[in-house]
């Protein structure tokens, strides 16, 4: 009772609750550190976020994520405000291209208290979901991320003082963010077929359009030293079978020059426009 | 852009707690406007509080002094009063000091001249000096000379008490108290 009487004469009961995926990120944690991981196969990146909002400090390291936070647990807590952190997973998940998925107001809200009202028999209780629907087709593209992987992440920070609130995909998000970007910023003259190229810390999606309609989405996580040659299988049959001059967007999450610039060389062939940001990854999952 | 959230597929908690709609505000900003408005009254009344008791006590000095100041006056008052209880009596006796020559001269025009005034005393009270006894012989006389010395003592604005006569053959003896008549 009295707690709930100092939350409303504090304003906090005002502001919305830290565990909250309905409100953006920056709203939820105003004025409040934060840190952002980025959790891989072999590496864990970070990146804080101080009480001004503006990124601080970043970090990377080879490793596990159980043998990492166990070595960086303190710093990490130093680096926030009541342990909240946001988590990408950016690794052991799917991709795939959907449709005829329900559409509803709270679609998100269901699709993380009971997915299984939105993908019917397609629902598997082994997995985690996030779905972005195409605006104007059927389509969906559906992220699975393995639900012990998202267990085992929350265990190993709750572990070690952090409080996860939030668990998303990065690459995902990077490509929910870019389309939404190309969708927006071309309102009713958006192009019917584009290729989109994603890449986030060593995983990559390439999702193809055409005539409006999504035709293939391909991707792949926790890639290795190798990993350029890997995307490169992947993106070139998509841009071999892409319909000559259709326009390709290629995105990253703004860390890896090396990376990008090897990349974007081969997409130039192709007239690649490249979206990247600075910090993009950490952009999105600190603000949005 | 704005409008994009990032997805999430945490673990749901199912003790996560509402916000409270923004309309709700007012009950906190209410609160603290009541709380300042209470202060800045608690704050105003205890200043009026502090400048009454002040005024009190000044006033409560004020009244002492002005109490010191009365005794001051009264106790002068008393000493002139005494004075002038003093000074009235001494004005008064001075008053009552006529002078007795008009009432020789009064007694000795009243008399015939056959008639011997043998003693006239005059004999004035000394804590009232408006009387005034008087102690007439006369020789060779009547009472009819009595009545003239009487009312020519009357005209000097004398009144005679307890006049008495005496009678032995030529000699009559007239006493009288003489008390001077204010106008």
């Amino acid at each position: 009772m009295l707690d709930d009487i100092k939350s409303v004469l504090t304003f906090a009961a005002f502001r919305p609750d830290a565990d909250d995926p309905e409100v953006p990120w920056a709203t939820r944690f105003l004025g409040r550190k934060t840190l952002l991981l980025n959790v891989n196969r072999s590496h864990v990146s970070w990146r804080s976020i101080n009480r001004r909002g503006k990124f601080d400090k970043a970090g990377f390291h080879e490793g596990d994520l159980a043998d990492v936070a166990a070595q960086r647990g303190e710093e990490w807590r130093a680096m926030t405000e009541g342990g909240w952190c946001c988590v990408s997973i950016n690794n052991r998940f799917i991709i795939s291209l959907e449709t005829g998925l329900m559409r509803a107001d709270n679609l998100n809200h269901l699709m993380r208290t009971n997915p299984r009202t939105v993908l019917g028999p397609k629902y598997d209780r082994g997995k985690r979901y996030a779905i972005y629907h195409h605006t104007e087709t059927t389509a969906s593209m559906l992220l699975a991320c393995e639900d012990s992987m998202v267990k085992v992440t929350e265990d190993v920070l709750r572990g070690v003082g952090l409080k996860p609130g939030r668990i998303c995909c990065g690459l995902f998000a990077m490509l929910e963010y870019a389309l939404k970007g190309i969708y927006d910023s071309n309102r009713g003259q958006a192009p019917s077929s584009f290729l989109l190229i994603a890449a986030c810390e060593g995983s990559i999606g390439a999702l193809a359009q055409q005539d409006g309609q999504w035709r293939d989405l391909r991707c792949r996580s926790g890639l290795g030293p190798d990993g350029m040659d890997t995307a490169l299988q992947i993106i070139s049959p998509l841009v071999a079978k892409a319909p000559p001059g259709t326009p390709v967007f290629f995105v990253s999450d703004g860390q890896d020059p090396t990376f990008r610039k090897t990349l974007m060389e081969q997409l130039e062939r192709v007239e690649a426009r490249d979206l990247t940001q600075d910090d993009l990854v950490w952009k999105i999952l600190g603000e949005h | 852009m704005s409008q994009y959230l990032c997805h999430d597929f945490k673990t749901p908690r199912t003790d996560m707690s509402r916000r409270l709609p923004g309309s709700m505000r007012v009950v906190p900003i209410f609160f603290y406007a009541v709380a300042l408005a209470t202060a800045f009254f608690v704050f105003n009344d205890m200043r009026a509080l502090q400048q009454a008791e002040q005024d009190r006590l000044a006033a409560i000095a004020r009244k002492d002094e002005y109490l010191a100041a009365k005794t001051t006056l009264d106790s002068e008052k008393t000493t002139i009063d005494a004075e002038l209880f003093r000074a009235e009596a001494v004005a008064k006796w001075v008053e009552g000091t006529r002078v007795l020559q008009p009432i020789t001269v009064a007694i000795a025009r009243a008399v015939p001249l056959e008639t011997n005034i043998t003693e006239l005393n005059l004999e004035r009270s000394a804590d009232l000096p408006a009387q005034v006894s008087m102690l007439v012989r006369l020789n060779n006389s009547t009472l009819a000379e009595v009545a003239k010395i009487e009312s020519s003592v009357n005209r000097l604005h004398y009144r005679s008490f307890s006049p008495s006569q005496a009678k032995q053959g030529d000699l009559i003896e007239f006493r009288s108290m003489l008390v001077w008549q204010e106008h």
